[in-house]
């Protein structure tokens, strides 16, 4: 007796769950069938009208075709500038330290520089008069001996 | 005998096929659809989905003398299709920064374009509701899972038509699709 109404409730509570199961997958199953209808309604509008999403894809196209170029040229200014700053800075500190720390050298070099001008000079100015400007070269030697005769009469 | 009628129904099968691709409007306007339905479902982008239809027709318009008809010509146009979107999947996860998709589809999206035949606004809420529930764990699949799902229950193709168009196993199949209807049928609310 305590045996049969055990199968029993056992037999019932299988068939519960079976109909719980069934009523689960019937629901999956229409579930499913809904989304199928609902993907192929969706589908088959962009079909008839492709264009809106044709024409998003052109100005999304468009607008990466002019971003891409315009964020590259902004790029390589935001890189190179400071880089180009930067190199140049650290060259006119360079020299400043050499200075610094130099600075008898730097002198010399400037005393140099100022020799092989004077001598640049010195040579220029002791050239041969060229033939073409001989009597102007005599005419301002003469010039010298007279006011240096003057100066000696006075 | 058998053996012999077999062989020319194959035959016959694969010479409408080819037939089939000669007109090649025909096969746009009878396909398109279907192709861009698929696409829609793996890739839940609108715009991507388009371009990737017109790139598969293009394609097959370029390779409609290599079409032989050992395939149907459904199932030639879902391994296009298929192909394209594993590049362009491939692509995508190089270009990270692009993740923010301006015409991604939602699930009220899909759920407004539920047929509005229903008997009564509540069985229509409770549809779209269902809808949308479908559409949110389906994005949750992985790529390959979100793949066979569409195939099988979006685009209604026999498991070995799957496989065909994926150039996968058929266990393979069936253990993606296993896996996906139990993610799909747990995030319902119901036993995995």
């Amino acid at each position: 007796m305590k045996f049969r109404r055990e199968a029993a409730g056992e037999a019932e509570t299988l068939i519960s769950a079976d109909r719980e199961s069934r009523e689960e997958v019937r629901e999956l199953a229409e579930a499913l069938s809904l989304y199928r209808s609902a993907m192929s309604h969706l589908a088959e509008r962009s079909s008839v009208h492709p264009r809106a999403a044709a024409t998003r894809a052109a100005a999304a196209f468009r607008f990466r075709l002019l971003l891409g170029p315009a964020l590259g040229a902004a790029l390589a200014a935001g890189i190179l500038l400071p880089m180009y700053g930067h190199l140049h800075h650290r060259d006119a500190v360079a020299l400043q330290a050499q200075e610094k720390t130099t600075p008898d050298a730097a002198l010399a070099r400037a005393s140099v520089d100022d020799t092989v001008l004077m001598n640049q000079i010195d040579s220029q100015l002791s050239e041969t008069v060229p033939d073409a400007l001989a009597p102007l070269a005599d005419l301002s030697a003469q010039a010298s001996a007279q006011s240096s005769v003057s100066e000696k009469k006075q | 005998m058998e053996e012999i009628a077999t062989t020319d129904l194959a035959i016959e099968k694969r010479e409408q096929a080819v037939l089939e691709l000669a007109d090649f409007d025909e096969v746009v306007r009878v396909y398109r659809p279907r192709i861009l339905r698929f696409l829609l479902a793996s890739l839940a982008d609108s715009d991507t989905a388009e371009t990737l239809t017109q790139e598969c027709f293009l394609k097959a318009w370029a390779a409609r003398h290599q079409f032989r008809g050992e395939s149907s010509l459904s199932t030639w146009l879902t391994r296009i299709a298929v192909n394209l979107m594993r590049d362009h999947l491939r692509s995508r996860s190089l270009r990270f920064w692009q993740k923010t998709r301006g015409t991604a589809l939602d699930a009220l999206d899909i759920s407004d374009w539920l047929p509005d035949g229903r008997s009564s606004p509540e069985s229509l809420a409770v549809a779209r509701r269902q809808v949308a529930e479908v559409w949110k764990a389906v994005q949750k699949l992985s790529a390959q899972q979100r793949t066979v799902f569409a195939l099988r229950f979006v685009e209604e193709m026999e498991l070995d038509e799957i496989a065909a168009a994926l150039s996968m196993n058929l266990s393979t199949v069936k253990s993606h699709l296993y896996r996906a209807l139990a993610i799909v049928r747990e995030r319902m609310g119901g036993k995995r």
